[in-house]
């Protein structure tokens, strides 16, 4: 069992290191890909500043406070799209019926889907993330607590998106919703949550789980709650077993493809 | 003329067809919209309060209305099909049919978001009108002069967004700088207007695309002044003048590097 569970890992870290290595092949593109997302996601920051010479806090957020929020978000969102790409194209995947070549192998299915490809222009994303938190300089603890957030984060990102994902088992048009409701989930997360409030503050942290991935993990790097912390912990744990739980289910309907598809 | 008039006309009966398509756009539409009620919201202590002149209902007006200049123009179609024609090889079969390859692609785009936009138009007014409230000095009079606002920024930007495109005749990735084309137009030109960046920036500021892509037809929605139209305007036919010479001439120079290896 311990042995099957390891070789499984060394699949998927196997397969990672390959999606990034066949990106890397062209190192100017890759460089360049990189690099313009750092900037494109520091380009933003512009946005902020202007905001802050017209009041002091935004949302009851300090301009610290919002580095932090845009370093967790794009780091988790990062990482989510370095090792998980393709969990945000799944739907796309069970429409077209291309899953047929991950279900013949001899591995975890849903494991192979979703280190099958990896987004490098995320590895911008991630770095820009990582960068802007050591720049609100949080302390050792506080940094130690940023990067485990950040596994959360990528942990309710990649679940979230999974879900969405895993419906076009039973719905058309899932494809769309998905993309849309992700990336809804990404601008929500870089505005503080202080600005919503009553039933959207609830949607938001309930719903599409920004919340839970970004704003909470804030609130508990800037003020420590040890309950606060195993919540979070919990509920990301709680979210990937309902998705897998969802997947496996959907899985059992999914009708084959006429397509022909080799996986190399 | 006439065959840009044919490609314009088939262009938007086939995009008429999947119009419902469009809608589905409008739920990223709403979420950014959304957002800035809620940041505006918070922002204005009091509803009397003015930010750079403009009042809270102004300053999200105007958001709605660059918002929707940018989700009912799409322009990234222009630079995701420029960009793909090189890089795929395509472009050689297209090179060589009657017509410029550039004014082809602005026309098909012409085509596309002659459908886009009115549907956006339509859900801002109906979003504004429930979440916001009417604009209190908007003028119907003054609609066809906005048009031509809106239609000439449109194609400023695409003009610009094809120039960058044109680049994948030297390098094979053009997309890092569309981002960063993006990003300008967005975080400078549609989240605020000029007028709310510190007073030395902003004559800077009247350069650049901005000006005339986004702040330019959105301030004449929210606030509209024949002095500013007949400046926003002018500056618009000199953008659109120098980015058409300077899309001719990127593409003129990428043509003659272009390697046809056949298959």
């Amino acid at each position: 069992m311990l042995t099957a569970a390891k070789n499984q890992v060394r699949v998927c870290l196997l397969s990672i290191k390959y999606n990034i290595m066949r990106e890397m092949v062209n190192k100017v593109t890759f460089l360049t890909n990189v690099c313009f997302m750092v900037l494109n996601d520091a380009s933003i920051l512009v946005q902020w500043f202007i905001l802050f010479r017209l009041r002091e806090d935004v949302g009851g957020y300090t301009l610290r406070e919002i580095m932090l929020l845009w370093g967790l978000t794009a780091a988790s969102f990062g990482l989510s799209r370095i090792l998980f790409a393709r969990v945000f194209s799944l739907s796309e995947l069970i429409i077209s019926g291309k899953l047929d070549s991950f279900l013949v192998q001899p591995k975890n299915v849903l494991l192979s889907v979703m280190t099958s490809s990896t987004n490098i222009s995320a590895v911008g994303d991630l770095l820009y993330g990582v960068v802007l938190a050591c720049a609100c300089r949080p302390g050792v603890g506080g940094f130690l607590l940023f990067l485990l957030f950040t596994v959360t984060g990528t942990v309710v990102f990649t679940a979230f998106a999974l879900l969405l994902g895993s419906l076009s088992f039973w719905l058309v048009r899932m494809d769309i919703l998905q993309s849309q409701m992700t990336m809804g989930m990404i601008s929500f997360g870089t505005y503080p949550d202080g600005i919503f409030e009553g039933i959207s503050r609830f949607l938001l942290y309930f719903i599409i789980p920004v919340g839970m991935a970004v704003w909470l993990p804030l609130h508990v790097i800037v003020n420590f709650d040890v309950r606060t912390f195993f919540a979070l912990i919990g509920y990301a744990c709680l979210l990937s077993g309902a998705a897998v739980a969802v997947f496996y289910r959907g899985l059992r309907r999914y009708a084959s493809g006429n397509l022909m598809e080799a996986r190399l | 003329m006439r065959k840009y008039a044919v490609i314009y006309q088939s262009v938007l009966l086939e995009n008429l067809q999947y119009a419902a398509n469009v809608a589905i756009g409008f739920f990223t539409y709403f979420v950014f919209i959304f957002i800035f009620i809620k940041l505006w919201g918070y922002m204005y202590r009091t509803p009397e309060e003015l930010i750079a002149g403009y009042t809270k209902e102004q300053m999200i007006w105007y958001v709605m209305m660059t918002e929707m200049l940018y989700f009912g123009s799409n322009a990234n179609v222009v630079a995701g099909e420029v960009a793909g024609d090189i890089r795929g090889g395509n472009i050689a079969y297209r090179i060589n049919r009657p017509y410029h390859y550039t004014l082809y692609i602005l026309t098909k785009y012409t085509g596309e978001w002659s459908v886009r936009l009115p549907m956006y138009a339509a859900v801002a007014a109906v979003i504004g009108a429930v979440m916001v409230g009417p604009l209190p000095r908007f003028r119907l009079i003054t609609l066809p002069v906005m048009a031509l606002c809106v239609i000439l920024g449109i194609t400023i930007n695409a003009v610009f967004k094809l120039c960058i495109s044109l680049f994948s005749f030297w390098i094979e990735d053009t997309a890092p700088f569309q981002w960063l084309y993006n990003k300008l137009i967005l975080v400078v030109g549609i989240m605020f207007p000029v007028e709310i960046f510190p007073k030395a920036l902003q004559p800077l500021l009247k350069l650049t695309p901005i000006y005339t892509v986004c702040y330019g037809p959105a301030k004449l929605i929210v606030d509209f002044s024949p002095a500013k139209c007949l400046e926003i305007v002018a500056a618009q036919v000199v953008y659109l003048a120098v980015g058409c010479g300077l899309m001719v001439l990127i593409y003129r120079k990428g043509v003659r590097k272009l390697y046809v290896n056949g298959g």
